[in-house]
């Protein structure tokens, strides 16, 4: 069975659509310390099983989702865009 | 504009010689169709879509939140450029130049296009007047229902050779033919 993401603009697309760019992290507060943005910008977990991830919809709407899902079975738990995210964060 | 980009079209050495009578599977390609992208500023988004839904003479296509194309055959470039001007809050660009207009019409168009694009084309899923950005053969296109039986797609003028060979392979099994139109 083909990937398939559920773009909450487009509807349900192949993984071909888009471009995976890692997990979903915290950007650091731009005051934070060195060893927080070195840890942000090059240490990454690389867990087993459910975690959140940035994908871009390259060949779609072109927004920046976080795709949660589990990477041992790729079951697909949600899909929300990045900046729905953040804006209720902040 | 670049008028040697707009005076020939990217597709006049696919087209020649190919004989003029079409069949039922059939794509049109525009000659030279108005195409202009739209994106609304932060705070304008619903206002500018309410402004783009009564311009007449263009159909409105929708590309993402806040992004659409609009697309003509029958006005200019410049007529449209005025119309679109006097809205608030968009950024307007003329893509004439920079993108091309398929119309792929027939019995078998949902066939040919399950071939080329992964999204489901039934009508209950993807009705007329619906559009979207999508993968088709590889390449990004904006394709739109136009009719029971018709579709659209824009494509970016340098991606449109190759979307086009893609295509016509895909309905050789239907016949499908091609020709330039004017609208
Ligand atoms: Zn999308």
């Amino acid at each position: 069975m083909a990937s398939l993401i559920t773009c909450p603009h487009c509807g349900t697309r192949p993984k071909e659509e888009f471009s995976i760019r890692g997990a979903a992290l915290k950007r650091p507060d731009p005051a934070a310390s060195e060893k927080d943005w070195h840890a942000y910008v090059y240490l990454r977990e690389n867990p087993k099983g459910r975690y959140q991830e940035y994908w871009h919809h390259a060949a779609g709407c072109r927004r920046w989702l976080i795709v949660e899902r589990d990477n041992v079975t790729h079951d697909v738990f949600a899909v929300s865009d990045a900046a729905a995210v953040r804006g209720a964060s902040e | 504009m670049s008028l040697t980009l707009y005076h020939r079209h990217v597709l006049e050495d696919y087209l020649a010689g190919f004989g003029e009578k079409a069949n039922p599977n059939h794509i049109a390609v525009i000659r030279r169709p108005a195409i202009f992208s739209i994106l609304a500023h932060r705070a304008h988004e619903a206002a500018v879509e309410d402004a783009l839904k009564p311009v007449e003479g263009v159909h409105l296509r929708y590309c993402a939140p806040d992004e659409w194309l609009v697309v003509s055959t029958t006005l200019g470039a410049a007529v449209i450029e005025n119309r679109l001007g006097e809205i608030a809050g968009a950024s307007i660009v003329d893509q004439s130049d920079g993108r091309a207009l398929l119309r792929i019409h027939g019995p078998n168009v949902r066939k040919i296009l399950a071939k080329c694009v992964a999204v489901d084309l039934h009508a209950d899923a993807f009705a007329i007047g619906t559009s979207a950005n999508m993968l088709c053969c590889h390449v990004s296109v904006n394709l739109a229902r136009t009719g029971a039986d018709t579709f659209e797609i824009v494509v970016p003028r340098s991606f449109c050779g190759s979307l086009f060979e893609d295509v016509m392979e895909m309905g050789r099994e239907f016949a499908l033919t091609a020709a330039f139109a004017d609208s």
